[in-house]
């Protein structure tokens, strides 16, 4: 690249060691890493899990419910030449819960990248990531070729899409989970990065961008994933963007203020915190991606957002779950990979609002969530519920609860599994024949700390507050996943 | 991610030329997953060329008219190469919107870079007599 790359990566090398391995923080990861109780929330998987049978041990299977929960969250982190120095650069583990006849079975493979052969073969993790910088030894001829393919995971066109945000989709067989290859969308947009976080209408079109810098591809896609159109995007400033919005007419695209202002490695060590520069909103006609305003909102930090709607007078609303700032991100990620607490403040749960006059708010609801999600049928459209996970604390990262939050009344009911337990991302299910948008399951895993193994849960959305109404157990622990969908 | 390739070097080409010394033959042959187009290849006999400056020698080879091989006399010495496949024949080694290649490129000892394109202490060779090298370009 250029003359000055050595010195980059030394320095960027540098202080990565500096924030992570200092002699307190590495003495403190050691001591942490044996006694806490959540560490397998980011422990390493050694293979493949192959499909076995779970055990029912609590409720029974709710009639009509039939399907596959797929997820993908990072499961390899260590190697005995190197490891990962940050929870997102873990190898993506793409695991299949399903429910069926009242069974539940387990099945989980990794995605079979570039990147897990060629660490595989030296017997070292190597390769750059979000808060890794890379070995000298990475070999690396593309972006996909340091992809762990660990974000989430979608079916798509009858194959598994297992998601990151800045390469290429990775093609999989939903049945045998076994890798088949990147996806290019055409010939000349090889290489170019999707994110992890897709918006789907409710036909199944798929909206979705590929950031670089302050330039967004806007990506389109048919159900059945024919690209429809791809156009680039010039975006007001480079923020980090992990995830985005969209309502029946317009995308919304939420530019928080940690901005890319450096060209080194790891990426994460190449934003910048700018509170004084607020957090502006995108929002862009999707029929005519010229046409397009801006809004000024106070700043805050977030990850992810749930699915926007308008309202009849233009009002667009989304929830999001927003940081105070990007903490977690730069330094807190890697301090959960090394079990050190964050002591830092969990996401809130809150409301994005822009008026047709051009003014936006937001509007906190002094509920700790993360992980949103709402009904597949009206994304897009107005709606009344998001799911999230909640009742995490700044001194254990990681939710031990689930809760759903009524927009129209205000008010938030959850369900807590105990200190016990790591709560993953629950799905919204429709159940059978209903309509209605209170006619649904949560779906999704934990980890049982005490027993040591996953679990498989179902929750009544309207009842959640009861805990499960079914709950099975697998033998394995499988760390905690970031998303995945119900197919 | 997107910022850790460098856009791959533009390779300037200049029109095929061969020295006819046959003491110290080298022949590069080409493994394609394309069957059109041409494969441009640039050899360079200096780190400092290699890494920015211009090539000893430059040729194309015509896949389109089912050649794989380039052949080149050289005196002895250490050589790197750069090669591309311009599989749709426009003469440039295409790229995505953000610029990064979508044709496929590669270098001597198949050495792949560490983002970016392969340095010369991975793609170094030494000629020496008949030297001949497989290039994997797909």
């Amino acid at each position: 690249m250029t003359p000055t790359r050595r010195t980059l990566f030394m320095g960027a090398a540098a202080l990565a060691a500096a924030r992570v391995l200092t002699p307190d923080r590495a003495y403190a990861a050691q001591a942490m890493a044996a006694t806490v109780d959540w560490s397998l929330a980011t422990a390493d998987v050694e293979g493949d899990v192959a499909p076995r049978g779970l055990a029912l041990v609590h409720g029974r299977a709710p009639a009509g419910l039939s399907g596959s929960l797929y997820r993908n969250g990072p499961a390899k982190f260590r190697r005995p030449g190197g490891s990962a120095q940050h929870w997102f650069d873990g190898d993506g583990l793409i695991r299949r819960w399903r429910i069926e006849d009242g069974q539940a079975t387990l099945a989980a493979r990794f995605a079979d990248t570039p990147k897990r052969r060629q660490e595989a073969e030296v017997g070292a993790m190597l390769m750059p990531g979000f808060g890794t910088v890379a070995d000298p030894r990475a070999k690396i001829g593309s972006a996909d070729d340091a992809s762990p393919a660990n974000t989430s995971v979608h079916k798509v066109g009858g194959k598994l899409w297992a998601l990151w945000e800045a390469g290429s989709p990775l093609a999989m067989d939903p049945e045998t989970l076994e890798t088949e290859g990147f996806v290019a969308l055409r010939p000349d947009l090889k290489n170019m990065p999707f994110l992890a976080h897709p918006r789907i209408e409710p036909d199944g079109r798929i909206w979705n961008l590929g950031v670089n810098g302050r330039q967004a591809m806007v990506w389109r896609l048919a159900a059945n994933g024919a690209l429809e159109a791809a156009e680039v995007i010039a975006l007001p400033r480079a923020s980090y963007i992990h995830d985005f919005s969209a309502t029946a007419r317009h995308l919304v695209i939420v530019l928080q203020p940690w901005v890319h202002t450096r060209n080194v490695m790891p990426i994460s060590a190449g934003f910048e915190w700018t509170p004084q520069a607020g957090t502006q909103v995108l929002v862009i006609d999707k029929s005519d991606l010229t046409q397009r305003r801006i809004y000024e909102l106070p700043p805050f930090g977030f990850f992810h957002a749930g699915d926007a709607w308008e309202e009849a007078d233009g009002t667009i609303r989304l929830d999001l779950c927003a940081h105070k700032d990007m903490d977690f991100a730069a330094r807190g990620a890697h301090e959960v990979l090394n079990g050190v607490p964050l002591g830092g403040e969990p996401a809130e749960l809150a409301m994005v609002v822009l008026e047709p006059g051009g003014r936006g708010r937001l509007e906190r609801t002094g509920v700790v969530g993360e992980f949103p999600r709402s009904d597949p049928r009206r994304a897009g459209l107005a709606r009344r519920f998001s799911l999230h996970t909640t009742g995490e604390r700044a001194d254990r990262p990681l939710a031990s609860a689930v809760a759903v939050t009524d927009w129209t009344s205000g008010r938030t009911r959850s369900f807590d599994f105990g200190p016990g337990y790591v709560t993953d991302e629950m799905v919204y299910v429709p159940k059978p024949g209903g309509t209605h948008e209170a006619d649904a399951w949560l779906v999704g895993p934990t980890i049982n700390l005490k027993a040591g193994v996953s679990e498989l849960h179902v929750l009544d959305l309207m009842q959640v507050e009861d805990g499960p109404v079914a709950t099975w157990r697998a033998d394995v622990a499988l760390p905690a996943a970031f998303h995945g969908n119900w197919v | 991610m997107t910022h850790i390739l460098a856009v791959a070097a533009l390779l300037a080409f200049a029109a095929p030329a061969f020295a006819q010394s046959a003491d110290n033959r080298l022949t590069l042959t080409f493994e394609t997953g394309a069957e059109t187009g041409a494969i441009m290849v640039a050899l360079y006999d200096s780190e400092a060329a290699y890494e920015g400056g211009q090539p000893a020698r430059a040729t194309q080879v015509d896949v389109a008219a089912g050649q794989l091989e380039a052949v080149f006399d050289l005196p002895a010495g250490a050589y790197g190469v750069k090669a591309f496949h311009d599989v749709n024949g426009n003469g440039k080694m295409d790229t995505n919107p953000f610029g990064m290649p979508t044709e496929p490129f590669a270098f001597s000892n198949n050495a792949v870079g560490n983002m970016g394109p392969a340095k010369w202490d991975r793609a170094r060779f030494e000629v020496s007599g008949a030297t001949a090298q497989t290039i994997r370009i797909r």
